[in-house]
């Protein structure tokens, strides 16, 4: 199984990922949390595979400095930068942290792309 | 020829030469003087020659003053532009992930619904088109706000000022908003009328009121006074105020505090840009004034209606 946590503060953008994520049996949810610092207490006990991340979240941290904490807590975790944020995708070029950027209007994209790179992190 | 006779001859002979000399002497002097005329005049050309220059190097300096005064306004029109460019860029960022939000949704949820309807639960289909309803509905009200602002920003906005009865429009006002509209309580007198669009006015107190409900705290209180040939009406609240920091910017595009406070609140952040534009649309003003001890108070000064209202 490969342990997803959503980071999505929009319950709409939640629930439509969680719905995404469950056509494919391989994920597990471990977490939809609101905020980066719930994710983080949760990426402390449980090492997820994948996170989807949006970047405007509520709490303190946004996605881009949370994706940062997240690599150091758990390495191997693919991060997709799922956002509405175009401006953001340049950034995320020399962004380590981050493993994939898509653009939340293109969600027919995020599972492919959540198969991708946990295909990728199998064969490591 | 005698010696006498050559002795007279030999002195007329001098005499005409000498009378020729100062023939030629006068007629040197008179060249001279000429000369001398011509000297003048020369000089006197060049003087006036050297003032008409100083004149046009005087009228050049003028020149370059003004050019160095217009290259000062062109290079401050040019920071302008740029400042300009630079809010239009980041307007267009901010409007393009607010229109992109709920359209994330509509396209996820249409997509799940057309590619696995046969599969889907009813319960399922219900929450999708609900969602889709909704997100729909959020993105027509974010379009309709990006229009509304265009429209003032642009200066074609038309206003359609009547004679209303302000106490009469606050109560329609508290009735079609949504939120805990009965626990708001109002001081206006009944014989305040003003002179205003009565759909630009619903608007104005309608997002004072959403604001104070979503940024604020109970007790919600409407006032409304006259002051000279204006009335002053005010929304307080107690919740935490407006950041002084912030206060300035607070009536601007896309304007939301980024304190803990706002931001888990989701808004378009284009109400108070509007209420302003509206207000002033119609002749009046908006503005913002912290409720001390503590709160918010939002204020809409509009122009006093004459005459026998609608």
């Amino acid at each position: 199984m490969k342990i997803l946590v959503i980071v999505e503060d929009d319950p709409d953008v939640q629930f439509l990922i969680e719905t995404i994520f469950s056509m494919d049996p391989r994920f597990a949810l471990a977490r939809v949390a609101e905020s980066a610092e719930d994710a983080l207490a949760t990426a402390q006990t449980t090492e997820p595979e994948i996170i989807v991340l949006d970047h405007g979240l509520s709490g303190n941290l946004n996605g881009l400095e949370a994706a940062r904490q997240f690599k150091e807590l758990a390495p191997q975790t693919k991060i997709i930068l799922f956002t509405a944020h175009a401006e953001l995708e340049a950034r995320t070029i020399d962004e380590p942290a981050i493993d994939a950027f898509l653009l939340k209007t293109d969600t027919a994209g995020l599972l492919p792309l959540a198969q991708e790179l946990t295909d990728m992190l199998s064969l490591m | 020829m005698v010696r006498e006779d050559v002795g007279a001859a030999e002195a007329a002979s001098y005499a005409k030469a000498i009378l020729n000399i100062l023939d030629d002497v006068g007629e040197e002097r008179e060249r001279q003087v000429d000369s001398q005329r011509a000297v003048l005049n020369i000089l006197e050309d060049i003087d006036t020659e050297k003032i008409r220059l100083e004149s046009t190097q005087k009228a050049l300096l003028n020149i370059l003053d003004d050019l160095d005064l217009e290259r000062g306004k062109v290079d401050r029109a040019n920071i302008d532009l740029r400042e300009v460019n630079e809010a239009m860029r980041g307007f267009i960022a901010v409007a393009a992930h607010d229109l992109r939000s709920p359209l994330a949704s509509m396209v996820g949820f249409s997509s799940l619904l057309t590619e696995n309807w046969a599969t889907l639960s009813e319960e399922n289909r219900w929450k999708f088109v609900s969602t889709i309803d909704r997100q729909s509905h959020k993105l027509a009200g974010l379009v309709n706000d990006l229009l509304t602002l265009s429209s003032l920003e642009g200066g074609v906005l038309k206003t359609q000022p009547e004679l209303i009865v302000l106490g009469e429009a606050v109560s329609q006002c508290l009735a079609a908003s949504s939120g805990d509209t009965a626990s708001v309580s109002v001081s206006c007198s009944s014989d305040l009328v003003v002179r205003f669009d009565p759909l630009h006015l619903g608007r104005i107190i309608d997002n004072y009121l959403q604001n104070a409900f979503k940024y604020g705290e109970p007790p919600v209180r409407i006032e409304a006074t006259q002051l000279g040939d204006m009335v002053e009406v005010r929304v307080l609240d107690h919740g935490p105020g407006v950041p002084p920091d912030f206060e300035s910017k607070l009536f601007g595009k896309f304007a939301r505090a980024d304190v803990t406070s706002t931001r888990d609140k989701k808004g378009s952040g284009l109400g108070l840009s509007i209420v302003r534009g509206l207000a002033e649309a119609n002749g009046g003003q908006a503005l913002y004034r912290p409720n001390i001890p503590n709160g918010a108070c939002f204020v809409a000064i509009l122009p006093v209606g004459e005459g026998p209202p609608r």
